[in-house]
């Protein structure tokens, strides 16, 4: 299970990126593991504002469909709109290509908040 | 496990309301089991582009229902003859994915009633290679539901009757629904029986070995959330056919006085790009009659609103109102 030292990680999932006072957000290896096969992802549009532990999104694998939940609140500046044509990105690149939203933090101790990557891996392996 | 009787409501959106109330506002710790049938509807995945799915003539002529679910997947055509049947349950991380528990129980009561079904592919029950059941899940919260439908005694002519024959006229990004062979349960059943005693036989399978039947009664003040979630989300246009992912609209058709080619851009339910094109003959510039379909609702009632005092001869010619806005379905 692929889990970057640098990143933060929330309790549903996400990871979390710092850039430059903004941050990029997708979902893990992990998730996208119990997923399976994404077939479409819904995502907000630039703009909107997202809100911690509510609902920003939802992602459609061939199984099921989950809600995705925004690690810290904030206005989203950038969406990946390549998911629209792509969503199996969240499954081949979940770190890199399938970044999902950058947004504009509201809150900078929200992401204090979050687990590092050590934390993360010990959370994933008592479920 | 407790059951929720929903009274033999047929109305899917009152049922679906009831689902994912259990989901996210009753017991968190508590599994729901419940029953629906309906009177004909579409249903179209969570992620569909609703006007694709559907045959929009025969619907609206036919009082045909449409509605989306939470759950993802293809577009599905019930009526009374179906009984869909929901677990509403925690989603403990080995439940979320798993079909063969949540249709395990169902399996077992078919087989005994003489009904070879078996689960196939990820998610559908089929008897001779023919289904009598798609299944979808939805997990929020860590909550989710597990449903399917069960065609018990479905108007079969009218699947395909009320599904979109000519899906070329769409271009959307959206889940595309997979046509699959299809059969009703009671053509395979050893003893026949009606779709209630059926309810009763699956209700006995799936209680198994517990006292009676633990039931979870609704009270007024969950009616009262039930009905308000019905009309906030699923009696609601813009859940139902505004939340289709983007797509294009290409239609054409030959008038008396000519050919009408129409293309829209609908994002988020409202026509963001609107072309006309064709031979038809009239005086007034068509760009005036795009310009008044930008930001309008895919929607013939909403798009007659926005065309009422134009002058139709004089952009259309011999072709009326009510023509222009019917050939855009």
């Amino acid at each position: 299970m692929n889990i970057p030292k640098e990143l933060k990680y929330s309790e549903e999932h996400e990871w979390v990126k710092v850039e430059d006072g903004k941050v990029r957000i997708g979902i893990t290896d992990f998730a996208q593991d119990e997923l399976g096969d994404i077939v479409f992802v819904e995502l907000p549009e630039a703009g909107d504002e997202v809100e911690a532990d509510e609902p920003f999104g939802s992602v459609e694998s061939v199984k099921t469909v989950s809600e995705l939940y925004a690690p810290i609140s904030g206005k989203v500046l950038e969406v990946n709109e390549d998911l629209d044509d792509s969503p199996e990105f969240v499954n081949e690149s979940p770190y890199e290509k399938a970044w999902m939203i950058v947004v504009e933090p509201s809150d900078e101790s929200e992401i204090e908040k979050l687990m590092d990557a050590d934390a993360y891996e010990k959370m994933i392996s008592e479920e | 496990m407790k059951y929720i009787n929903n009274q033999d409501i047929m109305d899917i959106t009152i049922n679906f309301a009831i689902e994912e109330y259990a989901l996210t506002e009753l017991d968190i710790n508590e599994t729901y089991l419940l029953f629906y049938s309906m009177t004909p509807t579409v249903i179209v995945g969570k992620n569909q582009n609703t006007v694709e799915e559907i045959n929009m003539d025969y619907v609206r002529e036919n009082n045909v229902t449409v509605c989306r679910r939470l759950s993802g997947g293809g577009a599905v055509y019930n009526d009374e003859g179906d009984l869909s049947f929901s677990f509403i349950t925690k989603d403990d991380g080995s439940s979320f994915n798993n079909y063969k528990k949540f249709t395990e129980p169902v399996v077992r009561a078919l087989r005994n009633m003489g009904v070879n079904a078996e689960l196939l592919g990820r998610n559908d029950l089929l008897v001779d290679g023919k289904k009598i059941s798609g299944n979808a899940q939805f997990s929020t919260r860590g909550r989710m539901f597990s449903h399917g439908t069960l065609m018990f005694d479905v108007n079969l002519d009218n699947v395909a009757k009320a599904l979109n024959p000519d899906p070329e006229k769409y271009l959307s990004k959206g889940i595309k629904s997979v046509r699959s062979r299809v059969t009703n349960i009671r053509d395979h059943l050893k003893e026949d029986m009606d779709i209630h005693q059926f309810k009763e036989m699956l209700l006995q399978y799936i209680f198994e070995g517990e006292k009676g039947i633990p039931e979870y009664k609704l009270t007024e003040k969950d009616w009262k959330r039930i009905m308000e979630i019905a009309e906030k989300r699923y009696r609601n246009w813009d859940w139902v056919y505004g939340k289709s992912p983007e797509f294009n609209v290409k239609q054409t058709k030959r008038f008396p006085s000519g050919k009408v080619d129409v293309r829209l851009e609908v994002k988020k339910g409202l026509i963001e790009q609107a072309a006309i094109f064709g031979d038809f003959f009239a005086v007034g510039d068509i760009h005036d009659i795009e310009k008044r379909l930008v930001g309008v609702k895919y929607k013939r009632e909403d798009l007659m609103d926005a065309l009422t005092d134009i002058d139709a001869s004089y952009y259309l010619g011999k072709i009326s109102k009510e023509e222009f806005v019917n050939m855009l379905f």
